[in-house]
């Protein structure tokens, strides 16, 4: 096999919103092996600090390798002061993908919350291709953390829009864009990722109408290579390591009641 | 050059291991090559009966290292035995097991166990996880360490390790136990106690409330505990605790170990292993030392 880690050259780094961020690396190996819903661990630099590598799903992998990311502390701050033609060591690509949709599907719904909205485009690039109703349901809080969904809608994705405030979109949770979603067994297929009190309205919202779906999950990793054991989470099937066995699950395999 | 060590009667090519728990499938882990040329690899603990580990979150990131409270999470000693362990012994490298049980007598059956497959070079005995909800480690306790030693070298056709917890006031008369009732080596040390809180909820970070901190940020603690132990004892030790880099072995070298195992590295870089066994060699050479044998604890006195 291909070498997992390497170091390669920052691109670009530049605010898209408010809320996020786009880096762009020169990364042709983890480019070409990658399939959505894969991720990337980042070590952000060479020293002690931040400690752990950091996790991110791949945005896109076009010529070069995107991820979207927001800052929410240290690691992504430090991030953030990445400039073009700084350095970067990189592990991937990693995790299992959100796989292709079952036979009979035709519309396909992605659901997003927040940064979580990240692994989609790459989703709806190789999906594009094939012959799928394509629906986007995005919410964030306010105008500033909902970021262009021109690329979503160049890939043919209808894209319903909530926030929290109203400010863009319909006011309210992202559920509220549920009746958007054709609820057939047979026809629909749903892939989710965000905080978890979204995933699991989502979850019950397949489990009520008996759709199908697949889910991506975060948890803090160390190695994010299945050798820690450390980013567990306990499934319908017992353990799983969202680094090796996810980060997407089947998502009625996910367990969501406590909320960390 | 000469940097092939001993424990008892195993022989490893060089000094250079991993720390249990800390190196998974290998062939993901990292480049086969790279892994050929450790010294020896030792795999996640394993204990008589599969255990599933504790609730997450099980790991935390701390200041220049890491808290952790897995749970000895493993499929038991008959499915490692049957689906690890043939992955691992092809990979050429001698492999030192390290083995839990419950009760001595749980570690006598394991060890028994082990003596009736091939491919093993050590068995490690982890006498210092602090994550199984009990109050006192065996590891704490001189008298039980010596009983735990004693009935599995009773047994085992292999040398015995006996891995020690840093949890301890003085961890001297320990190790004199473990050497005492015929153990081969020292593990020195496992993770320290430690706890961190989120102060918006009042809660524990893990779900196991307290945890092992591992990482640079005890490795002076370490190495001093190293430092002690090889002046009390004859018995070869293998040290670990925060090792990132070739210097940061060479400390526990020169302190006494013979040998070193990179651990929570493993997790920030793969190839820390690697690195680490080019690095001593770099610095024998540099420094025209011909046989690794002559930094064994070379700590220099005034
Ligand atoms: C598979 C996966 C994919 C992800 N994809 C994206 C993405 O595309 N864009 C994005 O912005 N974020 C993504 N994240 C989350 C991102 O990894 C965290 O936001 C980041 O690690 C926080 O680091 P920090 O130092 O800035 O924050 P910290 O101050 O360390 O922590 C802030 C928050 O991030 C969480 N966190 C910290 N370290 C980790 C870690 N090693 N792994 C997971 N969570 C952690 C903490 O629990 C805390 O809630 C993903 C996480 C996972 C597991
Ligand atoms: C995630 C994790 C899992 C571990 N699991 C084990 C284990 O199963 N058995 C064991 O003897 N030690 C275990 N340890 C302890 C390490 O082997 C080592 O003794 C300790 O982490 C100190 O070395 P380090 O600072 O280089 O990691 C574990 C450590 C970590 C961080
Ligand atoms: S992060 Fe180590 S097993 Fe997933």
């Amino acid at each position: 096999m291909g070498k997992l880690q390497d170091i390669y050259k920052v691109i670009s780094n530049e605010k898209l919103c408010e809320k996020f961020t786009r880096l762009r690396i020169d990364a042709k190996p983890i480019v070409e092996k990658s399939r959505p819903g894969q991720f990337i661990h980042i070590r952000i630099n060479d020293g002690l600090e931040p400690f752990f590598r950091r996790p991110f799903s791949i945005y896109r992998a076009k010529k070069s390798l995107e991820i979207l990311y927001e800052v929410v502390g240290s690691g992504t701050g430090a991030l953030a002061a990445k400039k073009k033609g700084d350095t970067l060591d990189v592990l991937g690509p990693l995790g299992t993908p959100f796989g292709m949709p079952p036979k009979g599907i035709k519309q396909i719904v992605m659901v997003a919350g927040g940064v979580g909205v990240a692994p989609f485009l790459f989703l709806s690039d190789t999906l594009k291709k094939k012959d799928y109703e394509l629906i986007l349901l995005y919410g964030g809080r306010t105008k500033g953390h909902i970021f262009n969904i021109d690329e979503f809608k160049k890939n043919g994705c209808g894209v319903f829009q909530a926030t929290d405030d109203g400010s863009v979109g319909v006011k309210g949770r992202v559920s509220k864009l549920f009746p958007k979603i054709d609820p057939c067994p047979e026809t629909t297929f749903i892939y989710t990722c965000g905080p978890r009190p979204m995933m699991a309205s989502v979850q019950d919202f397949a489990r009520k109408h008996k759709l199908r779906a697949r889910g991506s999950c975060e948890e803090v990793m160390a190695c994010a290579l299945g050798a820690c054991l450390g980013c567990s989470i306990k499934t319908t099937q017992g353990f799983k390591t969202v680094c090796g066995d996810g980060p997407v699950f089947d998502l009625h395999e996910l367990i969501f009641e406590k909320i960390t | 050059m000469n940097i092939s060590v001993r424990i008892g009667k195993a022989k490893f090519q060089n000094p250079v291991t991993v720390a249990s728990g800390t190196f998974g499938h290998s062939e993901k882990y990292y480049h086969l090559r790279e892994v050929k040329k450790l010294g020896a690899l030792t795999p996640k603990t394993v204990t008589l009966k599969a255990r599933e580990g504790n609730p997450p979150p099980r790991i935390a990131e701390t200041p220049s290292g890491m808290l952790n409270a897995i749970g000895i999470e493993n499929p038991g000693a008959d499915e490692f035995i049957k689906t690890k362990l043939p992955a691992l012994k092809k990979i050429g490298v001698p492999l030192i097991v390290s083995i839990l049980g419950r009760t001595d007598e749980e570690f006598k059956m394991l060890a028994e166990k082990f003596n009736s497959v091939s491919g093993v070079s050590v068995l490690e005995l982890n006498l210092s996880c602090p994550n199984l909800g009990k109050k006192v480690l065996v590891a704490q306790d001189p008298e039980a360490t010596s009983r735990v030693v004693g009935a599995v070298k009773k047994v085992s056709k292999y040398p015995v390790v006996a891995k020690l917890s840093p949890n301890v006031t003085d961890i001297v008369p320990i190790a004199k136990a473990a050497e005492a009732a015929g153990a081969d080596g020292l593990s020195l040390v496992n993770t320290f106690a430690g706890m961190l809180i989120d102060i918006k909820t009042r809660e524990a970070v893990l779900g196991n409330v307290t945890g092992g901190v591992s990482g640079p940020a005890i490795r002076p603690m370490a190495v001093h505990m190293v430092y002690k132990t090889a002046k009390e004892v004859k018995i070869p030790i293998i040290a670990m605790g925060g090792i990132m880099t070739a210097e940061d072995a060479l400390q526990y070298i020169i302190a006494g170990a013979t040998m070193v195992a990179v651990g929570t590295a493993n997790f920030i870089n793969p190839r820390a292993p690697a690195d680490v066994l080019d690095g001593i060699k770099a610095y024998m050479r540099k420094n025209k030392i011909g046989d690794i044998r002559e930094i064994i604890g070379s700590l220099q006195t005034l």
